[in-house]
């Protein structure tokens, strides 16, 4: 069943995925070359020492791309599933709610996971070529918050849609988005390493939070 | 599932108590003004820039106001190029012949908060060539980090380690006497300075050691303290001044500050306690003397002290004025206060009632 949940997911969003991850390497192959352009007009050893000296790392465009893939791919997920009610079908699978809700807010976490691992591990492995160690931590310490904020949009954003009271949604939704402002507090590299315990916190909060909406869903709740 | 609203809750309630007071600060904003403040040789006092009304006022300590010409006459070598330029400037202070070039040399400015401190290392260093012959400095074409075993050069070009270079200096240092690993290291990387005075470090052994490049090769002196016994620096500091004299500024675990002569001694610089993760610090340096302001949570410190002995010459201690009824309200609304960022550090992270 959880097999069939998955691929069914699959088929669901398999356009959407391709797009994003169209996008996501797209925005990072610009990024390099962006770097590179740099590295060769203005000279490898000034962009060093700007990069260290004025703690510049040239990944700020990648900054929201993370949330704006979480809450796309929620918003495709969920609204069809919402709209005309088609998730009382899901519901009435012979599986326990939580274990087929789960399995597709685990679908889409596990592709969203492997979309910002490639682009974290792309851009280390470029970049390492160019830029020593430092730099490649430093930029991958500097990402890892927005990618935890794009995992908290595509979370915050389901709780959201899953919520069958507009006024709840509404309250959710004000709850919800400070916790993904959050992860956008600053754009200094690699300022939220006393942070991690608690963003890791709030999404694995935010996670749970999408089975309360079905549960008042399943309560009939209108 | 049902127990999952306790989850909403909490998070709700994090978020008022972060959300809250922000809202609240974004109406009622703070206008905390700190003004600027020099000691003046000749008034012996101190004179504070304060803009009210849009308009700048000259007061001094003892609360006589001047009008912005008394200002400078009284501050002649803060305000040397408007005296020059009205032909007031006095020929000799002190005894001292002054030229503008003299007090220029001799004028500089230092300042540094827990903020700037209080952030993630990129742990890579620029170490310029600090005899080139020329008059302007250029970056090198490799930068280094620091390992256990020593200091490691990494060429920009070929993002590898220079194994021949870092083993010549990791060795010159380990000549002196130092030990590695650093514990404490600061330069200045940039080229936008008249010299290069290199990087101040201290040893695993808690020692002082200045490191420069001189010909592209490594230069090292150990900074001796037996007249001061410090056990401990926690934050150092290199400075380039115009007149040469000084190579930087450290501070010791008693938070005593010290500054280091260009001629490798320590001389004891007479304020009060100055903790680098607490106190924001600005020092602006004449010929004749140094105006040491301390910023704490509660107060700011202004100090006058001797610039060649660095001995205390005045002192005033001014507690930050009472709170304005807009932040009392605050307190009593807002008992419980979360914010993420904070005036210490450049860090992210959660802190409750720290304002």
């Amino acid at each position: 069943m959880l097999r069939a949940l998955f691929y069914k997911e699959w088929l669901k969003l398999r356009l959407f995925w391709c797009l994003a991850l169209v996008v996501h390497i797209g925005l990072i192959v610009y990024l390099l070359l962006s770097l590179r352009s740099t590295l060769l007009a203005s000279g490898i050893v000034e962009t060093w020492a700007t990069m260290i000296g004025r703690d510049v790392l040239m990944v700020n465009a990648l900054m929201y791309l993370p949330l704006i893939t979480g809450v796309c791919i929620a918003l495709c997920q969920w609204l069809p599933e919402m709209q005309v009610k088609r998730i009382r079908l899901t519901l009435h699978l012979p599986v326990d709610y939580t274990m087929s809700i789960g399995a597709m807010i685990l679908s889409s976490l596990i592709c969203l996971t492997v979309i910002f691992s490639m682009d974290s591990v792309v851009l280390a492995l470029v970049e390492q070529v160019w830029l020593p160690r430092e730099l490649v931590w430093r930029t991958f310490l500097t990402c890892l918050p927005w990618y935890i904020g794009g995992l908290l949009g595509y979370s915050v954003t389901s709780w959201c849609l899953l919520e069958p009271q507009w006024k709840i949604r509404c309250v959710d939704f004000l709850i919800g988005a400070p916790l993904v402002a959050l992860c956008f507090l600053t754009a200094q590299p690699a300022c939220y390493i006393t942070m991690w315990p608690w963003l890791l916190l709030a999404l694995l909060a935010t996670v749970c939070l999408p089975f309360y909406s079905v549960y008042r869903f399943k309560l009939g709740k209108q | 599932m049902k127990n999952l609203k306790y989850v909403i809750f909490a998070l709700g309630f994090i978020v008022l108590a972060w959300m809250l007071p922000a809202l609240y600060e974004l109406v009622s904003p703070r206008t905390d003004k700190t003004p600027f403040v020099v000691y003046s040789c000749l008034d012996s006092t101190f004179i504070k820039m304060e803009v009210q009304d849009k308009q700048v006022h000259y007061i001094d300590f003892r609360g006589q106001e001047f009008t912005k010409s008394e200002a400078d006459s009284l501050l002649p070598l803060f305000a040397f190029r408007q005296l020059v330029a009205e032909g007031r400037l006095p020929d000799s202070l002190y005894g001292v012949a002054l030229t503008p070039k003299l007090i220029q040399q001799n004028s500089f400015h230092f300042k540094t908060s827990p903020k700037q401190l209080n952030k993630p290392a990129v742990g890579l260093y620029t170490m310029l060539e600090s005899a080139s012959g020329r008059v302007d400095l250029t970056l090198p074409p490799d930068v280094f980090r620091l390992t256990k075993e020593g200091l490691e050069f990494i060429d920009c070009e070929t993002n590898a380690a220079n194994r021949a270079k870092s083993l010549s200096f990791s060795r010159e240092l380990a000549k002196h006497g130092f030990t590695f690993p650093v514990q404490l290291i600061w330069g200045n990387g940039t080229t936008r300075k008249d010299y290069d005075n290199g990087f101040l470090l201290t040893d695993a052994n808690n020692r002082l050691f200045q490191l420069k490049m001189v010909k592209g090769t490594p230069w090292v002196r150990e900074i001796k303290n037996e007249e001061f016994k410090i056990m401990n620096y926690i934050q150092v500091f290199t400075l380039e001044p115009a007149n040469r004299q000084l190579i930087g500024l450290v501070v010791d675990d008693a938070y005593q500050l010290y500054a280091v002569r260009s001629n490798g001694e320590l001389a004891h610089i007479g304020i009060g306690a100055y903790d680098p993760q607490e106190m924001q610090i600005t020092i602006t340096g004449d010929l004749f003397h140094w105006t040491i302001t301390e910023y704490t949570a509660t107060d700011s410190r202004y100090y006058a002290v001797d610039a060649n002995t660095f001995e205390q010459v005045a002192c005033a201690i001014i507690p930050d004025p009472e709170r304005p009824l807009t932040q009392k309200i605050e307190r009593i609304m807002l008992p419980v206060r979360l914010r993420f960022t904070s005036w210490r550090t450049q860090l992210i992270y959660p802190n409750i009632n720290d304002d």
